[in-house]
Parts: C-alpha cells; structure tokens; sequence
C-alpha cells in the first residue's frame, strides 16, 4: 500500500493552520482517506508551525516521521526539519540561505518574486503553495477552488485563487509525484477532529448546557458549541474561571437540563471540588477531559496522556465515576453522546477522556449514524398535584442503588441536593447508619455500569508476538503500524473504570503483553497491576509532548525480536 | 400560602439569638406575601452558618461548594428561567471565596435574589476574621489584630455594575422582609447585605452597635441617582438601610434568544438531528 505524506510548515502567523487542513480536504475529497497532524508552539506571531497530512487510497490512521514533500514557506523550516534526500521540498531556494547543498528533490518556487510582481500581500503565500501541492499531486483545482470559496471571505477570495494558478503555472510536468488514483469511497467520509466529533455527540444527545473556562486543547469544544448554542438552542457559556465552569453545569443539571463541562488538566484541578459536589448530589454531569504535558502549566499545545490516575482517584472520598477513554472519532462521537446517558441513568460524573493528538487532529472516518441512539434520562419523576408542597425521597433507592430525580418546579418533589452527607429527602445527616447506607447505595450502582461498559477490545491477529496494551488516542498509530506488520496485535481500553477486571483478567492473561502510552510511569499498567495483579514489566513510554510515529512502532516491534 | 407554611419542619441549629433566624422570617413571609408556591422556588445556600438556611424552607434546595452559590444559580435560573431563585451566603462566602463570581453575576444580571448574611466574621469555623471585618479586630486567626483594610462590598458591587443594590438588618424584620420583596420582584440580580448579629463570635457587631448606628432610607432619599448611592455607602457614622441604589436594566435570560419561547428544560435530552452540520465536514 503507498501511504504519501506532505506536510507544509513556516512561523506562526502564515496561515499554516487554515492551509493545512483545507488541503487534507481536498485530498480527501479527491478520494484519499487522510489524517492530518498540527504542531504548534504556544504563541501567537513567530515559533516554527507545522500541519503533516499523511493520505492513501487505503484507510490511514495516524502520522508519519516521514515526510515525501515538504512545503517550505520560510527558513524556520530548515532548522527544524530533518531534510533527506528522497524529500520533495517546495521553497522559495533563491532566497534562503544555506540550503545550496541540501540534497533533496528541490521544486524551486520564487514565492518573493511571484508576490512582487503580482503586487500580492504575503498572507497569500500559503495560497501559492496550494495550487503547486494540487499541480504536484495532480488534484483537481476546481476542488480546490470550491474550498477556497468556502473557507475564504469573499474580499480575499479572487486574490488567493490567482495565487494558487500562479504557483501552479510553476510547476513542470516532471515535478508531478506519482500518486494512487482516489478511492471514491472515502468521498462521503467525514474529515473531522475529535473535539468536534465530542461536541456533535454531545449535540446529538440534546445537550443543553455547556460551560467553561477556555484551556487548550479542548478550547475548541467550547468554541464549535458556541457556534452552533443559537441553531440548536444550547446555552454555551466562557465563565469567569473553571471552578465557575464546573458548578453552572452541575446547576443546569440540577434543575434538569442536560449538561456538560470540558477542560485540561490544569482546569480540571480548579474543577476537582465541583467533581465532588456532582458526587455527593448524584447530579449528571459530563465532563471532556483533553489532556496535554505537564502539570500546571506544562506544554499547552501538545500531546500526553497522563491524567488517568488523576480522574480516577479526583476529589477527596470515595465515589463511583464513570471513565470513557475513546480512541478515534467514532468512539468520540458514540461515547460521547452515551456518556450522557450513563450521567443521567447512574447519576454520576462521567468522563471522556481524549489528548491534543485526538483533539486537535483530522481523521476521516465514514458518516455517524443514528442507528440503534436512543435517550435515557433515567428515572425522572412526574409530580404530584395533589401535595404540591411535600418533600420527595429524592435519595431513597429506586433500583440498582439508583434514586429518582425531581427537577425543580415539579409539585410534590420538593428536595434539597446538598454538598453534605443527608438523607432520604436531602437533609444534612451525620449519623453513622444513614452514611454507611449512602455508601453503600451509591456504590451499587458500580456493580451495574460495569456490565454496561466495553471491554477493551483486540485489534489485529488473535495471536502475535506481542499484545500491546492502550488506551485513548493511541489505538491511531497501533492501527496505521499493524498495516505494515503482523508481528503484535493489541488491546485498546476504551473505558477503564468501571469495567469487568475479572473478565480484562481473562482476555490479558498468557500473552506477552507491553504497555504502550503517551505518559511517564505507564499509568494503564498500573491500574491493570492493581485491578488484575498482572503486571506489564515491558512498556513502551513516550512523553516529549508528540504521539508515536507509526515508525517508532514498527522499529519497537522489529527490536522486540 | 402562610409564612408558616414555608416551614421545612427542621428545626434550626443557629445559637439563640442568632440574626439568622430574622432572615428566615423574612424569607418565608416574603415568599408569602408574593403568593409564590416552594415547588417554584430554588433556595441556593453557600456553606457557614449561612448556607444552614437551606434546611429550613419549605423549597427545593442546592446546598453548594463554599463562595459557589451564584455559579449554581446561574446554571439553575438559565436552564428554568420560570423559577425564583434566592441565595443565601455569608460574607466569608460571598466576599471571601466566592467574591469574582460575584462580581461576574452582577456583570450578568441574572435574575436572582442575593443574600448576604454579612456577620463580619466566620461563624460556623468559630469566629476568624472576615473580608467585612474592621482593622484592629482581633480574631482568632488575627490574635494581634487584622491589619487588612475591610471590604466595603456595596461599593464593589456598585462599582461592578450593579443595578439593585440594599442593606437590610436582622433588627428589622419587617423592613427586610419587604427589601426581599423588592428584590424577587426586581427583574435582575438583587443584591441585599443583610447586617447579621454573631451573638457567639462577633461580639463587636451587635444589635446595640447596630441600633445605635442604623436608619432607613425614606421616600425623600433618589435611590436612582448613583452620586448618593456610593455617598450613603461610604457614610461612617451612620449606617444607612434600604434600597440604595435601584435602576433598570436589561436581564439575563432575555438577553439569549434559545430562550424566547420556552425553559431550556423544555427542550433538552432529545435526539437532535444534525446531518446539515455532518455535511460540512465532508
Ligand atoms: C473549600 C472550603 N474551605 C473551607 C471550608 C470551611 N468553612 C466552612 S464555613 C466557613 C466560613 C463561613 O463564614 P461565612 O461565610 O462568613 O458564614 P457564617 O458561618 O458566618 O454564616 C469556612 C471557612 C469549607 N467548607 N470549604
Ligand atoms: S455562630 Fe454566630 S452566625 Fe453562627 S449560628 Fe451562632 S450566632 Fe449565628
């Protein structure tokens, strides 16, 4: 199979993040199945940014090291890219110095002189580029044109597309890199990022509140939602900080409305409190955790996941919480919208767990259906007339540790949801009898979402070499690698807790098993060793803020020999 | 519907003498004197011995996270923008740990009734100083004495922006009671600084110290103009009760048009359709 990758690169400020992703558009609508992989440092002008599209006429998963061409728009690329011989490379040459003796295949393209002569700005750079990665790659410029007209203004418009055909007219035929034809079926797939696949389940599933405190990498939540809060009448709300963010969902929730919360883990630390408070008042709450670097303040724009132990043991106490780990945009989309079922169903915080690789990255995965998606809002009671004023046993047990919800305004189901230890009605309790039976109602429920929750799942041969063990994002390179060996297959969690141990128990034991993730210590590991007493002595860690390249992999597994 | 019947049938825990109880009353008999059914109201109690109110009335009820209420019923009044929503706090609460959300409800001006049950001191953690407490007060987390300049939170709030702003005082029932009236009735964040005796730890503000200094705005005061406003604020001697500042202003929940026709209640949890906004991404 011939995976090709192209990636564009120049400061911050040259239109890096919309020419990138229009292009893995246009890949994908000229039938490759594309990812789309952005770097960015966490400044505004200046600092080396990147977009790497890898794509084929075969599904692609994830990114690449490599890169087959390269588009070059200042000189900060050349010191940070590792240029090789086989590398395509589009640069304005005559103007940036030291890079005569490069060897690579040079497409010389005199982006200062086009722009002088056409009495161009130099945001359209990024546009010449284009139009020679379409000449190059012998894309349609009509699709090209289409997104231009799309994703431009209509004042801007004209002068970007003359500067595509310029920089095509640049182009000589034995420039052209030979490509695979497209594949017309991934013309209908959906190239998306995971925040928005989070934020469309969660539409889909009648969300009706959304409140935060803007955090990369899950900003973008908050800023898709706030778009769309009119069209599909949805109260979005940028608070004054997290702790704010958390408490107005847990009100909304409180008085019936379908709400959720999402952050990083510096704003998850300020939310940990409210996290409780859902708790304790078994208010439904769904919460989008997109972990990066770092504690405090750490690496904001890029990748890690080593926030699992941090959510599975949040806030102080004991309490049940639902943790969702998906790995790509479908399991994005469907937990998602699960999730707040789970929510309003156990009245528990339920997360979903994601990272700045699925965040922020475009996969193209084929269209969300709403096959077999149906609402449950749990146990909701319907009133009563006659005792208007009565209070209800809001927090007596209905089924399965479950109690009933009364939403504020309903006669007869008067209660008070507090932060204290209470009874049946709500009433601040302190005496032993009625907290062991809280704790141990509230602690039923486990017993229940255990069997409703997935179990992690094999990807790949039955039998290999080596069983990798993930969760979250890096099922992507796991499944981009297996493409070119069958020498592991792997487990990937899409939920850790609480599931099954007894069963995962089943499923891991007698193979040869390496944890792989994005983070310091092995944090899935450890959850295994404590929950099964497996322990993965072989793991494979990555924590420089990039996921795994699908090289890293296959060299990992070649070495494993 | 009688005061009485706001009754929650728990009986209250605050020291005899408390000013909590006078708020109680107040609340209960002007939820009465409005005709407004506990089923539609929401009491959002902060922690201290404050936050206790949301025991005792007959309402639904959110005891919150301590400084939390106004982010509690931000989230309650825009998801059910039908109920009325009152918040009780105290001035460690409110002006200690909850005080930028205070500021940013008033920024807001949602539509919610504001009490603070100003003590001058922590109650319930027995009696350290608070942000309304003077200089020189020795407390038990100031033994030699507090040398931070008190908050004057009228002014805060004032300055913020608010549009309704009152003092009220346990002292005076009645008064209070209908400056709480005044406040469900206002369309827009109600805020009351309620002068609270601490018969147990705050020794200093005491009904004798209160009686002493109090007096009520009458009808000659302009409670629109906002030069006497923060004059009656800053006054030393005296201390002034009633509505002292009070001016029109558009409300929160009409400002969002998703809630024009009905509750946000209403129309969540349902299956959406959402393929004209798949088809974008293809
Ligand atoms: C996060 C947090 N910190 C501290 C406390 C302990 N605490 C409970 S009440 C209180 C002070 C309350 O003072 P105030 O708001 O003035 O209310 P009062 O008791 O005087 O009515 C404190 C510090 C807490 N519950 N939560
Ligand atoms: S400690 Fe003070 S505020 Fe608390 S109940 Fe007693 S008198 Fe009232």
């Amino acid at each position: 199979m011939s995976v090709i990758t192209w990636k564009i690169g120049g400061p911050a400020g040259f239109g890096i993040m919309s020419a990138g992703p229009m292009f893995a558009m246009a890949l994908k609508r000229s039938g490759y199945s594309v990812h789309g992989y952005p770097e960015y440092p966490s400044i505004i002008r200046g600092g080396y940014n990147n977009y790497h599209v890898t794509f084929s006429d075969k599904p692609v998963f994830s990114v690449y090291n490599r890169c087959d061409i390269l588009v070059a728009l200042d000189k900060v690329v050349f010191d940070s890219e590792t240029i090789t011989k086989n590398m395509i490379v589009i640069a304005d040459f005559d103007n940036i110095k030291g890079t005569e003796d490069l060897e690579c295949k040079k497409v010389n393209i005199p982006f200062k002189k086009i722009l002088k002569d056409n009495e161009l700005p130099d945001i359209v750079k990024n546009s010449i580029a284009l139009g020679v990665s379409a000449k190059i790659l012998g894309i349609d410029e009509e699709i090209l044109f289409t997104l231009f007209k799309e994703n431009y203004p209509a004042k801007v418009l004209d002068m970007n597309i003359s500067a595509a055909k310029i920089g095509m007219e640049f182009c000589l035929d034995e420039m052209k890199f030979k490509v695979p034809k497209g594949n017309s079926n991934f013309k209908d797939n959906l190239l998306m990022t995971g925040n928005e696949a989070i934020a469309l389940g969660a539409v889909k599933a009648g969300l009706g509140f959304y409140s935060t405190y803007p955090m990369t990498p899950a900003s973008s939540i908050l800023h898709y939602l706030a778009k769309l809060e009119e069209k599909y009448g949805i109260i979005v709300k940028h608070t004054e900080d997290e702790i704010s963010g958390i408490i107005m969902a847990i009100g909304a929730s409180y008085a019936g409305v379908r709400a959720m919360t999402g952050t990083s883990g510096g704003g998850l630390s300020l939310m940990t409190e409210g996290v409780g408070l859902a708790a304790i008042t078994e208010t439904p709450l769904v919460i989008a955790l997109s972990q990066r670097p770092g504690p405090a303040t750490g690496m904001p724009t890029w990748t890690e996941q080593a926030d699992l132990k941090f959510v599975l043991n949040i806030s102080q106490d004991e309490f049940v919480k639902i943790v969702l780990t998906p790995g790509d945009l479908n399991e994005l989309f469907y937990m998602t919208f699960e999730a707040f079922n789970l929510a309003d169903r156990y009245q528990v915080p339920v997360f979903v767990l994601t990272d700045k690789f699925l965040s922020e990255s475009h996969f193209c995965e084929a269209i969300f259906s709403d096959n077999g998606l149906k609402i449950d809002r749990g146990f909701i009671f319907e009133g009563n007339s006659e005792a208007p004023m009565e209070f209800f046993p809001r927090y007596k047990e209905v089924e399965n540790g479950i109690p009933m919800k009364s939403n504020p305004g309903t006669p007869g189901g008067l209660y008070k949801a507090p932060g204290n230890e209470h009874d049946e009605f709500g009433f601040v309790a302190t005496d032993s009898r009625t907290r062991i039976k809280n704790q141990d109602r509230r602690f039923k429920k486990e017993e229940f979402i255990k069997k409703e929750l997935p179990l992690p799942r094999l990807y790949g041969a039955k039998e290999a070499e080596i069983t990798f063990v993930c969760w979250g994002s890096t099922k992507q390179p796991l499944m981009e690698a297996l493409k070119h060996t069958d020498k592991f297959n792997f487990f990937h969690f899409s939920a850790v807790n609480p599931i099954d141990w007894e069963k995962v128990k089943e499923l891991l034991k007698d193979k040869n098993l390496v944890a792989i993730e994005t983070n310091y210590t092995g944090q899935l590991a450890s959850v295994i060793a404590e929950k099964t007493g497996i322990v993965i002595k072989d793991k494979y860690l990555k924590y420089d803020g990039r996921p795994f390249f699908v090289e890293e992999i296959i060299e990992f597994v070649k070495r494993g020999n | 519907m009688k005061a009485m019947d706001f009754n929650s049938g728990k009986i209250p825990v605050w020291c005899p003498g408390c000013g909590n109880f006078a708020i109680w009353n107040a609340i209960k008999g002007a939820l009465a004197d409005l005709e407004i059914n506990g089923k539609d109201v929401v009491n959002i109690s902060g922690i201290g011995c404050s936050g206790k109110m949301l025991n005792h009335l007959r309402t639904y009820g959110f005891h919150t996270l301590h400084g939390r209420t106004l982010p509690v019923a931000t989230g309650v009044k825009l998801s059910n923008h039908k109920l009325t929503v009152v918040v009780n706090g105290g001035d460690g609460d409110g002006y200690g740990m909850g005080v930028g959300h205070f500021i940013h409800a008033i920024r807001r001006n949602l539509d919610v009734t504001y009490l603070v049950h100003d003590n001058h001191i922590y109650g319930l953690t027995t009696g350290q100083a608070s942000p309304t407490t003077d200089r020189g007060l020795k407390s038990k987390s100031t033994p030699h004495g507090v040398i931070d300049e008190p908050l004057n939170p009228l002014a805060v709030a004032l300055n913020a922006g608010a549009t309704f702003v009152a003092r009220g005082y346990s002292g005076e029932v009645e008064h209070l009671k209908e400056l709480i009236k005044e406040g469900i009735n206002y369309n827009g964040f109600a805020y009351i600084d309620i002068l609270q005796p601490c018969v147990t730890f705050g020794k200093t503000y005491s009904y004798e110290y209160y009686d002493e200094r109090i007096y009520k705005l009458d009808e000659s005061y302009d409670f629109t103009n906002f030069d006497n406003a923060m004059e009656k604020i800053w006054e030393k001697e005296k201390i002034a009760l009633g509505i002292i500042y009070k001016k029109e202003r558009d409300e929160y929940a009409s400002l969002h048009p998703q809630l024009k026709d009905d509750i946000l209640v209403n129309s969540t949890g349902k299956l959406r359709d959402i393929l004209e906004e798949l088809e974008k991404f293809k």
